[in-house]
């Protein structure tokens, strides 16, 4: 049993500010769990408290049942790869390796077993007598987890473990890691501030921002239904396309408009947005759901293009919405294919998808509540 | 043409630097009688060095500066380490404590040394190396606790967090890695005690006594009432300096170093 159980945990600091605030969340026995925030958003403080390495001021924390709120980092049983590795320089990396072990008291025959065990696992045979120094990034970075594995802890946290190296590397360690949560079956908790990471790699998403949890749930379905629009803009690349828009009712149903912008209500959502009828409102619609050709079922948007990014696998239409009327235009993104072609300063035709349409509350900026899509898997 | 104004200005300023030590070097191979004389080089003898030591008392003096020096560091640098470590790291008595050891530092010398000798006087340390000692380790350990906090702050705390998780205790962090990583920095503020107590020459003058002179004090004693024994006072000087020379060259190499290199990043 290894759950972690953070009960309405809380950091206060010395200053008075809230590090974490009201954290309330089980993890599963097994469960893969990514922290996504902006810095400072309190992610990694909460790690550290699981850790055992920052103070809970209030709440309680338990892991596999056993509440661990006062009890040392090293009866804890966890392991935590940091962001900077932080591999004792002076140790070679088998040394480093075995340290926590070593720590334990555990027999030398054991630990060389494990050690080795470990690294043909992560490839680090070659490199067990070498100083951290003559690593390479990628190679350091499998050492701090040689380092957690071989101590068979009962949950790894994982500090942005890959934000130090490259694109590539970086793809191909973010695939170990899933691949070795799954032969180790262990809980991990991933603290991260990249989208994709928090996309690919875990069970669960919890999205955090200024110390408190603001979302938890499966990664679809929190990019399909974010509560508000800080989580709707943060969870992809370009962010969710936000509109200042005016709701309004009519004969035949509710309309979205805004300078530009005349979105019909699709009858799946009118009962749920129907109370918001004359407000003032935020439209919310993914990149994804403007389309280049028109199709049944898709409303008609025009837009002046001020750049085409093309990624080679899409293009990336930036454009304002042509309409008149507006102090400040609204730009809007669009994810077109990479055939798409269209002069900077023309003005084209999107056809957008109102579907999976969003509201938000401009004042709270909360999403208004409508029927759940659910996870959008084919 | 700036390049060589530059290097004619360095030159300018190694010759305002080098050339009276070099002065001094040449008069401690001189005899006595020529000690003064223009000349570069008129003569060549190592009796001053030879007289240095059988006819004063500089080779004890020597040996107890030695004693004092390295036994003083010794004793320092332990508190220094762990008094450093604790400002470095946690809230430790906040800014008041940190201000307290840099002010004990910034007081001069003068205002301790009489105060110190009645204390000693009273416990029979006077004219005692471990009396030297004690004072010695007490007077260098702000500073050294000054140069070990800044050179903790500089370890990455994530290290010692790395530790704890694996099972080691706050000591345990600090003893089997703060420690060893800090080695660059505890040899080279080790170095710059001894230095400091090599040279110091007030406190040597009023707690010691004949038998435990340091060599500041044996240098001062060949002033005599024939005046200035200028050829074996250099002698002395060239034999004084050695060992900062040595002691600077380790610092040097240390503090390049840089061992924390490769543990993050």
């Amino acid at each position: 049993m290894s759950s972690i159980e953070l009960d309405h945990v809380s950091k206060l600091y010395a200053s008075g500010a809230y590090g974490v605030r009201d954290v309330d969340l089980t993890i599963g026995d097994g469960e893969f769990v990514i922290f996504l925030g902006p810095s400072g958003c309190g992610k990694s403080t909460t790690l550290r408290m699981i850790a055992g390495l920052e103070s809970i001021t209030s709440g309680d924390l338990r892991i596999g049942g056993r509440s661990v709120t006062h009890v040392a980092p090293r009866e804890r049983n966890i392991a935590v790869v940091f962001q900077s590795y932080a591999l004792y320089p002076h140790m070679s990396v088998r040394e480093n390796m075995g340290f926590g072990l070593k720590m334990r008291g555990v027999a030398r025959g054991v630990i060389d077993g494990k050690i080795r065990e470990a690294a043909s696992l992560l490839g680090l045979t070659p490199y067990l007598d070498r100083r951290p120094a003559a690593l390479s990034g990628g190679q350091r970075q499998r050492v701090a987890l040689g380092r957690a594995i071989v101590r068979d802890p009962v949950a790894f946290l994982l500090d942005e473990p890959l934000s130090n190296l490259d694109a590539q590397l970086r793809a191909e360690m973010r695939l170990e890691l899933v691949k070795l949560h799954r032969r180790l079956g262990r809980t991990i908790v991933h603290v991260t501030h990249d989208q994709v990471e928090a996309m690919t790699m875990g069970d669960r998403i919890c999205i955090m921002r200024e110390g408190r949890m603001i979302q938890v749930g499966k990664p679809l379905e929190v990019y399909a239904d974010p509560v508000d629009t800080f989580v709707a803009r943060f969870l992809a690349t370009p962010p969710m396309n936000l509109v200042p828009a005016r709701l309004e009712g009519r004969d035949d149903g509710l309309v979205v408009r805004a300078p530009g912008l005349d979105v019909a209500v699709p009858e799946r959502h009118r009962d749920a947005y129907a109370p918001a009828a004359g407000r003032e409102v935020i439209f919310g619609l993914r990149p994804e759901d403007l389309h280049e050709a028109p199709a049944p079922g898709l409303q008609k948007v025009e837009v002046t293009v001020v750049a085409l990014e093309a990624l080679g696998v899409e293009n990336i239409l930036i454009g304002q919405l042509a309409g008149a009327g507006a102090i400040r235009p609204v730009e809007i993104a669009a994810r077109l294919s990479r055939h798409y072609t269209a002069p900077v300063g023309a003005t084209v035709p999107l056809y957008l998808d109102a579907r999976p349409m969003h509201l938000f509350d401009p004042e709270t900026t909360r999403a208004l509540p409508r029927p759940r899509l659910g996870v959008l898997q084919p | 043409m700036r390049r060589v104004a530059l290097h004619l200005g360095l030159l300018l300023v190694c010759a305002v630097i080098l050339v009276p030590l070099l002065w001094v070097v040449r008069t401690s191979f001189l005899p006595e009688s020529m000690s003064y004389s223009a000349e570069l080089m008129p003569a060549a003898t190592l009796d001053n060095y030879v007289a240095l030591f059988t006819s004063t008392r500089y080779g004890p003096s020597y040996l107890n500066s030695l004693i004092v020096a390295v036994g003083s560091v010794v004793v320092a640098l332990p508190f220094a380490c762990m008094t450093g470590y604790a400002f470095a790291r946690f809230r430790t008595s906040g800014k008041a404590g940190r201000f307290a050891v840099l002010a004990i530092q910034m007081l001069p010398p003068v205002a301790i040394v009489l105060p110190t000798f009645t204390l000693f006087r009273m416990f029979g340390l006077t004219n005692s190396l471990t009396g030297l000692i004690i004072v010695y380790a007490a007077v260098n350990l702000p500073f050294l606790i000054w140069i070990l906090m800044g050179f903790f702050e500089g370890i990455p705390v994530d290290l010692e967090w790395a530790a704890m998780t694996d099972g080691a205790t706050a000591w345990g962090a600090f003893w089997r890695i703060v420690l060893p990583v800090s080695l660059p920095g505890i040899a080279a503020a080790g170095v710059l005690g001894f230095i400091l107590t090599w040279n110091e020459f007030l406190f040597a003058l009023v707690l010691s006594g004949p038998q435990t002179a340091t060599v500041p004090v044996a240098l001062a004693a060949l002033q005599t009432s024939n005046g200035v024994q200028i050829a074996k006072v250099s002698a002395g000087v060239v034999l004084a300096v050695l060992p900062l020379v040595i002691a600077s060259r380790f610092i040097q190499r240390f503090i390049v170093q840089g061992l924390t290199f490769g543990s993050v990043k």
